[in-house]
């Protein structure tokens, strides 16, 4: 299981990475191997404001529905629309190609109060 | 002492109750809502009294013929799960609500092999020896022609085919136990994709199995009892009918 040290994680498996007042948000390698293969992206629309750990998208894999929580608050300012045609990519690349979507953060400090590379691992590994 | 320890789960009959499609996929949805809002896990048994095609949460409207399903009478529903399109009016259908279990537990693999210990218990209570499926990856249109690690196989033939949803720490598993074939099947029903393979009623056929063709019971009320007992030993839980259940009165 891969977890990169320079994202920050949520306890509802999704990933983080920063830039300035900007996060690009996906799923992490360990949800999307528990969803399998992921058939259809549910994805934001541009625009809309988001709540922390409040559900805004949906990832549908082979058996399963899943919602997908922002980590942070703000509005989307884009989303992946590549996975229209290629939801796969959530599985093959899920921090990179799979991306789902930025959010222009309210208050980028809130960050902070993410999981590290570390604490995330402890809490897929030790649950 | 050791009675008090079993897990306590609510008994939702439904297999006499006569709800049209949507009533069905709004009884699921609202134990899903129960179990998320903090009610005890359930499980639901119902069977379809006019025949329904339901499809997929994300699945395209265009996957289904509109004219064949009117012709047939097949009423066209929408599940809040996952998956490709079934046929119901030939099965029992069961659904499970429960909290999403803490950490690697709780993984959609996981919860589909605790929940199929219950349907293979009940089933082998029928004398069929059910075995989870392999997994083919994603499907075409129709759910039965291809099998995935969420469903059980008989042989190499389906028999149960299941799907989940997961919502604010719920979730919702339901999935069809095939009794008996209708004169029709989801290939009459469902509308071909551009360049999508063709799945032909006899490759549906002998991809599936029910339980009449097995010679098992395949009365719905026979079958139901033998899953609640099933789930009841392997997931030992003490799984009783309550009163003041809003979805039993529903």
């Amino acid at each position: 299981m891969n977890y990169p040290e320079e994202l920050r994680y949520s306890e509802e498996h999704e990933w983080v990475a920063v830039d300035g007042p900007r996060a690009r948000i996906g799923i992490t390698d360990f949800a999307q191997d528990s969803l399998g293969d992921v058939v259809y992206v549910e994805l934001p629309d541009v625009g809309v404001n988001v709540m922390a750990h409040a559900s805004c998208a949906e990832v549908e894999s082979t058996k399963s529905v899943s919602e997908i929580f922002s980590p942070v608050t703000g509005t989307v300012v884009e989303v992946n629309e590549a996975l229209n045609d290629a939801p796969e990519q959530v599985n093959a690349d899920p921090y990179g190609a799979g991306w789902i979507f930025v959010v222009e953060m309210a208050d980028p400090a809130e960050v902070d109060s993410l999981l590290d590379a570390g604490g995330y691992r402890a809490l897929v590994e030790e649950g | 002492m050791s009675g008090s320890l079993r897990r306590s789960w609510r008994l939702v009959d439904h297999v006499d109750r006569d709800l049209d499609a949507a009533a069905q996929m709004a009884a699921d949805e609202a134990l899903l809502d129960e179990v998320a809002a903090g009610a005890p896990p359930a499980l639901r048994l119902y069977r379809w009294s006019r025949p329904a095609l339901s499809l997929g949460r994300f699945q395209p409207d265009t996957d289904a013929d509109a004219d064949a399903c009117a012709r047939l009478g097949v009423e066209v529903v929408r599940r809040p799960t996952g998956g490709r399109g079934v046929l119901h009016g030939g099965d029992l259908t069961y659904a499970v609500a429960m909290p999403r279990p803490a950490g690697p537990e709780g993984g959609v693999d996981q919860v589909y092999r605790q929940l199929a210990a219950g349907l293979i218990a009940g089933l082998a209570r029928l004398g069929v020896a059910a075995a989870v499926a392999r997994h083919d990856g994603p499907a075409g249109p129709v759910c039965f022609a291809g099998q995935q690690g969420a469903d059980l196989r008989v042989g190499d033939r389906k028999l149960c085919g299941s799907a989940q949803v997961r919502r604010a720490g719920a979730v919702l598993q339901h999935g069809s136990v095939l009794l008996r074939r209708l004169p029709f099947d989801e290939t009459h029903l469902l509308a071909v994709r551009p360049g999508a393979p063709v799945v032909s009623s006899a490759r549906l056929h002998a991809a599936t199995v029910t339980l009449e063709e097995l010679g098992a019971p395949s009365r719905a009320h026979q079958v139901a009892r033998a899953l609640v007992e099933g789930f009841a030993q392997a997931l030992d839980l003490d799984l009783r009918e309550r009163v003041g259940s809003t979805t039993r009165r529903g």
